[in-house]
Formats: C-alpha cells, structure tokens, sequence
C-alpha cells in the first residue's frame, strides 16, 4: 500500500498503540510526553489505546529483543488491517547502538524480513522517525506526514566527485619534479640526496 | 576529623588482614583475596557486624589472565567510607564456588547470573534456576565466556514456532513451582503484553498470596558488547541508554570507574558540571515518578501537573547540552561541554519559580484525605527486611535505613555542598512519596550551591593511555537508588570487563514481600513506589489460586 | 476546599500548548540535531568512522572504478556528536534538523563518492585524491614522492634503502 493510498484511507483520527520490544524507555517517555500538555496530540484526534485491536497505527519502540519477538508478533498480528506503523526512534529503525548484539533481532526491517520469508506476510506502509530519542514535535510531525497534512523533507543525498574535479585538485600541489623522482625510484637507481649508507 | 578516618581504615585494614592479603586498588576500595572456607563467616562479619551492606556479585573470565574464573562479591561499608571487594578463584575444571544466599537473601539474583553467563554453579543456593537467559537456550554456551562471539545470533525458528503453532513452551517454568502452589495451565498465549516484562499474583479472592517477578525480556547483550566492538570513549554513549530516564548517571559511574582505576584526576569545573547534570537529572526523573503514581491512584489532574513542571527542566537540559535526555556529555578524563556564564541567572531564575510552584501544588496534594488514606501503612517494608534484601535508594530510606553514596563516599562535587539526607521511619507508600518530595527540595538547593561556586579550571584531563589489568570501581546515586559500576581494565583501548548493576535490581526483590497479605487493588501502587523502570509497572497476570484461574489484568481494569 | 483551591490554580495558569506544527519552534543553539557531510570538505579519512558508536558511518571501496563511498546512515545514528569532535577537517556538522521522518528507508542515507589515486608503481587504488592533497601541504619537501606511492610500494622501496646500508 503506497502512501497516497494511507492518506485515502485514513481520513479521520488515527488511533495507536504503544508497542515497546525492549527499548531503554527513552522514546516510550516522549510518546508520553506527547500527550502531556505542552505538545497535546490529543487535538488531532491521536488516541493512546490499551488493546491492539482497537488500533490503527502501531508505535514501535525498541530494537526487537529475541524474547519479545513473540509478543510483538501477535500484537502486530492483532492489529486490524489496514494498518500503519510508526518506528519511532533508532534501535527501531536501524537497530540501534546493539544492533549486532546476539540477543537482538535488529530493528523494524529486519522484523520485515522475519514475517516475509517465514510468515509469509507483507509489511505494511511504515514511518521511519530517527532520534535518540526523538523531540515529541517530531513524533507529531511524523504523524502529520502519515496523514498527508505535512510535506515530507528527509531525501537521500547522493554526491559523486568527478575525476576532472580531483585530478585538478592535485595537479597545482604535484610538480613534474616528483615524477622524475619516481621514475628514478622504478629504475633502482638511489638519489644522491638522503642517502642512509651507514657501513660502507 | 580526618585523622579518625584514617585510623577506622587501619583497625579495618588490621582486621581483614587475618583472612587474606588486603590491596587498596584505589582511594577508598579494598581488595581481599579469600579462600571460600572463609567466605560466610567474613560475609557475616561484614554485612550484619560491621553494619555495612552486600551490594553485588560479578563474574568474571579469567582464563587469559591467569587460568581461571573469578568471583568478586562487593560490600559497602558506610561508616569507614570503604567498598570492601571479596575475590575468590573458582577453577576451570571444577567450577563450582560456595554460595553466600544463605547468610544473606539479597544474593540470589546476582549469583544465579553468574551461573547463567558462566556456568558456575553455587553450592547450597536455594533457588538455582535460570534468571536471565530463556530456558530454551542451549544448555553449554556461555555468552560471557571470552570464547563466545558477541554477534553470533540465535536462531528465531523456536520463537516463532511459538506463535504459529502456540507450543507449549512456557510449561516448564512453571512445573517449577507447581510444588508449591496449585498448578495452572497456561494454554494458549495472551494477545500482545503491552510491555515486555510483568509480575506474576497469586490470590486467594482479593488478597494477594504470593507474587513472583518475571522479566529480563529486555536483555541486550551490553556487557559482551563493551568488550568486543567498542572501545573505552565509546561506552559513555552505551551506557546511557541502559535507561532512558537515568541515563547519566551510568555514564557517570562508568567513567568514574575507569578514571579511579587509571588514577586519571578530573579537573574541579568538570566535577560541578557532572554533578549539576546528576541533579537535574534526579528533579525530571522524580517529578516524572510522581507523574506515573498519581496516574496509577486515579489522580490524572496531578500527572498533568507534575509532567508540565517538568517541561521547564527538560528545556533547560537542552540548552546546556543539545538533547532533552541522553545527555552525552562524558567522555573518560572530563566532560565535553562547558556552561556559559549567561545562562546561570536563567537556570536560577526557572528553578525558583518551579520550587515554588511545586511547593504550592504538593502541600495541596498531601493534605488530601483520599490520597493519604490510600498510601497510608499500605505496602509496609520493615527496617529488618530491607536490610536483609540490600535495598537501595529512596526506597531504604523511607524505611528507616540511613544510608545515600552522596554523603558517605562522596563523588564529583559534593564534598564541596551542604545538603540533608532525608529519611522516615514508616516504611509504607506515603513515606515513600515524602522522601521522594523532599529530596526535590534538596537538589533544587545544591544546583544553586553548585552554580555560585564554578571555579575555573580547563574541562577534560591529560593523560597517556590507560593501563591494562587495573580494577575499579565507580558509584553514584542514581535517582532509585546506588549504581554500582566495576571495570577491568584490558589492552588496545577496549575493557576486559564490565558490570554495571542498576539500582532496580536490588529494589525489585523486595516487591512479593511486600505484596503478601495486601488487597489486589493495592497491587499497582506498591509495585511503582519501589520505582521500577517505567515499563515494567504496567501488566499483572493474577493467578486465582482457589479455582485455578489464571485471568490478564491490565492495571487500568484492577483500578477500575 | 483543596480541590477547588487546586482547580483554581490549574486555571490560572492558562493554557501552555505550544503552537507547533501550525508554527515552528526554535531550538536552542549547540542543539544536536541530524548530522550531515560537506560534500566538498569530505577528505574521506576514515576518523569519523573510528569514533562513531553504533556504526552509522561505513566506509567502502569500489576498487574497480577507483571511488571511495562514505555513507551516512541516520536511522541509526546516535546524535552524539563524536564524529564532529574527531573530523579533522570539519566536514561532518550536527545540524538544527530535528523533523525527519520519512516513509523510505533509503531516504535515510547520505552518500559522498570519492575519487581515488592510484599508485605509481603497482597501480592499485590506496586513496583519495583529497586526503593526498591534504596530506601533502604538510609533509616536508623531500619527503613528498614518497606519497604518491601506496603503502606496500613504499615500504618496498624503503627495505631496497637498507640493503644498500649495508653493502
């Protein structure tokens, strides 16, 4: 499902649901923190709700532990199609600062790797939103990229130097001077400067 | 009152002397080497007689260094100043040691850890099941082992086995206590805990019997991660997201730890930065505390009040170090930012108004009769069996133990302020929320002490390299209670070993005694006055032990 | 009578709900927001890649075309800020950026491609052609041809240095 398709679908309120798959607790506070009055999301009609099933979005916190992969599977199953997932911080977008430690599964992707190849389940449309943890506003301002209300401005920035560019960076510094003096080098014959004849 | 310190450390020093070689590793620890003959009778002497406490068990593989495996058992001894280290060889081919549970409770976690990471066995432990590592973990691989490969992943199929196929893998754990207690059939898995860790209540009707803890879901692997990949001005930033609420203070106590075994000296304005942030730190994670409790007691005008005040010291941590939580400003030797002079009269400035405000709100609160009558003698621990269980922190001081590192072994800069260690004597809920109120009092004081006196000094340490094989040991006062951090050092700039030991671990012993013989609706409240980890507080599974039904709660049903 | 005294307060404190995202917020200044490479500046050292904790920055070489990639991967990035104590030429900046959710997880990574030189004497690819100027303006003048050698080479032509000492 592409995200014009979400925006279709998901015209009003959005309800979450807290899943934490062994996080530190840092993102869980600034999901709370979103609910405190200072940034109150509850404007927009976000609820925090207690069972999956009434949910429409999944907030996924932490870098999936072995232990908790069961549990985050059957929330994750029990979530009601369609449905969205936010992965809110670094341990689920990447893995985290452990994301090669044995006991971690490594983030949400590779969670979606898990459900293609044994479950046979394709993931949903999935938010990335990157922080250690990340700032509450954020988090509001992921949710008002998911609803289509807020464009969106992370890309990826791909720079390539040109060889015309580099080789003339160094033809200022690099005289014909050190050609020669190479050229000698190859040829086996020592310069007569900087000779280190010690026992002759 | 120097000169009575120095000669308690020598009557100290001449007593442990009869029982192995005594080394002083650094100011203020002492190391003994004991034969396990002497090992209760020293624990004993040093637990019950000298008035100090155990705090934790490591151990380490030593098989590099000198053929064997080590276990060290840490005491803190208040009335010297000293922590005490007990170090006992356990040989490879053997491998099995005495264990201390018997003389005191409060080991029995630290040493059934042991034996998890590395298949040593305690003789005479009472309960030597697993802790830590799931039971379907193969039995023989050790992950603390030196020949174990940090990133070498379990295969996932069992656990997914589990949801598809609903095995009944969980069967075992509880045939374990079967023989205590009426067995019940788990069936099929509940869908989705909201967190992954939970207690599990035994009751008969209303009244609670018997309770028992089960978690370490969130186990990641960070001891063996610190000493494979990463290297010494690397671990800060690991250690402060083992918690996201107290993250700094292990950061602290790490570098502490490091810094006292290569004898580095931290410069004094590096010192009163560390300790502003350790206060700061200590506010935002008690108002947070305050916050969740008044939640679970139904009172969500308060929550809303708490977290806003809050807000101010979270933007205050951004303005002086670049992020609301993981500060990350430590580095081994200093810290990496200063505090610029013009923004002391607006830290000033916001915490008076937030005391004062904070002193209006709570006077208010606690002359409400519904909140004292609920946290009143409920959850009683008393003075005996904190002592025995080793708990920490807030926790002990509202039941009567007079005990705070700031004070007694004092760290960074607090041997420069003057503050008071609050303490009562009750034991219950409502002591526990007085402690905890006062001691915000108290840090909004020492910031202030802390900010008129800055002296000038550079902000980091020179030094040349760390020397291998030295031992540390580093301490602070996180917000729950003592962090307890040892290192080892090792070559080519990485730790030989690591063992931070959070403040929780000890506390969280203390829950099912506290929660027998209570109703169940009291069941929330006394969990999170302990002040676990956020995320811990949240499910209850409540086993019905006269019909034998086993029903999940969450804890907004139990409050109703 | 507390509560309708505390119902009071609560109301005279008004209401604290910040504008956001109908407006934008500041951020205070040493704010640690997304880190991003220049470009231009990048000499492709390989330092920042030492210090960063949980792997972000990765460095690889295609030996092959003669280009060296330094990728930056924000979705795990830690926000520390060691790899802009530690760049050598301040290259890599932890900027203001805070607002970076996206719905790609290739949208996450940043990528500088270098050209690298090739060695005089075996022609193997060893490094950037930046880091060699760079190098260069601080080595002493008959040291300089000794540069444009890759390592191996170089410690070749030292080693034929010795034999001759000893004849």
């Amino acid at each position: 499902m592409s995200r014009d398709n979400v925006v279709k679908i998901f015209k009003k309120s959005l309800w979450v649901f807290h899943l934490n798959t062994g996080s530190c607790n840092g993102c869980d506070i600034e999901i709370l923190n979103v609910f405190a009055p200072f940034q109150d999301a509850e404007r927009f009609g976000v609820k925090l709700v207690g069972s999956p099933r009434h949910a429409d979005a999944i907030l996924l916190s932490g870098p999936i532990t072995r232990e908790a992969l069961p549990r985050a599977l059957r929330a994750f199953q029990a979530v009601p199609e369609p449905k969205i997932v936010l992965a809110i911080g670094s341990c689920a977008c990447g893995g985290g600062i452990w994301y090669d430690s044995y006991n971690i599964i490594g983030g949400v992707q590779r969670f979606y790797e898990i459900l293609r190849e044994k479950l046979g389940i394709e993931p949903p449309p999935t938010f990335y939103v990157p922080g250690c943890p990340p700032k509450p506003e954020a988090i509001l301002y992921a949710i008002g990229v998911a609803r289509g209300l807020l464009a969106k401005k992370q890309v990826a920035e791909i720079h390539i130097e040109s060889l015309e560019e580099a080789m003339n960076r160094l033809r200022e510094v690099i005289t014909d001077e050190y050609h020669r003096v190479i050229e000698e080098y190859v040829l086996g014959k020592p310069l007569v400067r900087k000779v280190v004849l010690k026992e002759v | 009152m120097h000169s009575t310190v120095i000669s308690k450390c020598k009557e100290l020093i001449e007593l442990l002397n009869r029982y192995g070689r005594v080394i002083e590793i650094h100011d203020g620890a002492l190391l003994i080497e004991v034969d396990e003959y002497y090992l209760h009778e020293l624990s004993e002497l040093l637990h019950w007689k000298l008035n100090g406490y155990y705090t934790t068990s490591i151990g380490v593989d030593e098989r590099p260094l000198n053929g064997s495996f080590g276990v060290y058992h840490a005491f803190v001894l208040d009335d010297y100043g000293y922590y005490v280290i007990l170090y006992i060889k356990v040989s490879t081919g053997l491998l099995k040691t005495t264990s201390i549970t018997p003389v005191i409770p409060g080991a029995n976690w630290a040493e059934r850890e042991i034996m998890d990471f590395l298949g040593i066995r305690f003789i005479d432990h009472p309960e030597p099941y697993r802790l830590i590592l799931p039971f379907d973990w193969p039995d023989g691989i050790y992950p603390l082992r030196k020949d174990f490969p940090y990133n070498c992943k379990a295969s996932v199929k069992d656990k997914i086995d589990e949801v598809v196929h609903g095995s009944t893998s969980t069967v075992k754990d509880v045939e374990e206590l079967s023989s205590r207690y009426t067995l019940v059939p788990i069936g099929p898995y509940h869908p989705a805990l909201h967190e992954p860790e939970y207690f599990e209540l035994y009751v008969d009707g209303e009244k609670i019997i018997d309770a028992r803890y089960k978690g370490f879901m969130v186990h990641r692997g960070m001891e063996k991660l610190a000493e494979s990949r990463l290297t010494y001005n690397q671990i800060p930033f690991l250690a402060e997201r083992i918690c996201g609420i107290c993250g700094f203070t292990h950061n602290t106590a790490y570098c502490q730890a490091v810094e006292n075994a290569a004898g580095i000296d931290v410069p004094e304005r590096a010192l009163f930065i560390r300790s502003l942030l350790l206060e700061l730190e200590r506010i935002h994670s008690h108002l947070l505390w305050f916050g969740v409790a008044f939640h679970l007691l139904g009172f969500d005008t308060g929550f809303m009040i708490t977290w806003r005040l809050r807000e101010d010291i979270m933007n205050i941590a951004e303005l002086l170090t670049g992020n609301r939580k993981t500060y990350g400003m430590n580095l081994i030797g200093g810290v990496r930012r200063d505090v610029k002079e013009e923004n002391i009269e607006y830290i000033k400035r916001v915490l008076k108004n937030l005391e004062n405000e904070f002193r209006d709100y709570m006077e208010n609160i606690f002359s409400m009769n519904e909140l004292v009558k609920r946290t009143k003698e409920i959850g009683i621990l008393s003075k005996e069996d904190a002592r025995k269980l080793c708990v920490l922190g807030p926790h002990a001081r509202a039941s009567g133990l007079k005990t705070d590192v700031r004070k007694y072994h004092p760290y960074a800069a607090y041997k420069y302020v003057d503050f008071r260690v609050p303490v009562r004597d009750e034991g219950d809920v409502l002591a526990r929320l007085l402690v905890r109120y006062e001691e915000i009092l108290e840090s909004i004081n020492i910031i202030n002490q802390l900010l008129d006196n800055l002296p000038n000094t550079p902000l980091q340490a020179e030094y040349d390299g760390i020397p291998e094989k030295r031992l540390g040991v580093g301490v602070t006062e996180a917000p729950r209670g003592e962090d307890f951090h040892f290192v080892i050092t090792g070559r080519d700039n990485k730790v030989y070993r690591w063992r931070p030991r959070a403040p929780s671990y000890n506390n969280l012993q203390s829950v099912p005694l506290m929660l027998r013989g209570e109703y169940l609706a009291d069941a929330p409240i006394i969990i999170a006055s302990i002040d676990p980890c956020f995320s811990c507080t949240d499910h209850v599974i409540v086993v019905d032990v006269r019909n034998g039904t086993r029903k999940r709660l969450s804890l907004n049903r139990i409050l109703g | 009578m507390s509560r309708f005294k505390l119902l009071r307060k609560a109301i005279s404190v008004g209401v604290v709900t910040e504008k956001y995202p109908y407006e934008p917020i500041e951020v205070p200044p040493g704010f640690r927001g997304k880190p991003r490479i220049d470009p231009l500046k990048c000499i492709g050292c390989g330092a920042c890649v030492n210090a960063c904790p949980p792997d972000a920055l990765s460095i690889e070489d295609d030996l092959v075309e003669g280009i060296r990639y330094v990728k930056l991967f924000i979705g795990r990035c830690i926000y520390c800020g060691r790899c802009q104590d530690v760049c050598p030429v301040e290259a890599i900046k932890l900027s203001n950026e805070f607002e970076l959710a996206t719905d790609k997880h290739d949208d996450l990574y940043q990528v500088v491609g270098l050209r690298m030189v090739r060695c005089r004497v075996c022609g193997r690819f060893y490094t950037t052609y930046r880091q060699l100027e760079n190098v260069l303006k601080d080595l002493p003048e008959e040291q300089r041809p000794y540069a444009l050698l890759c390592p191996d080479c170089r410690e070749k032509i030292a080693s034929l240095y010795t034999s001759y000492a000893r004849r």
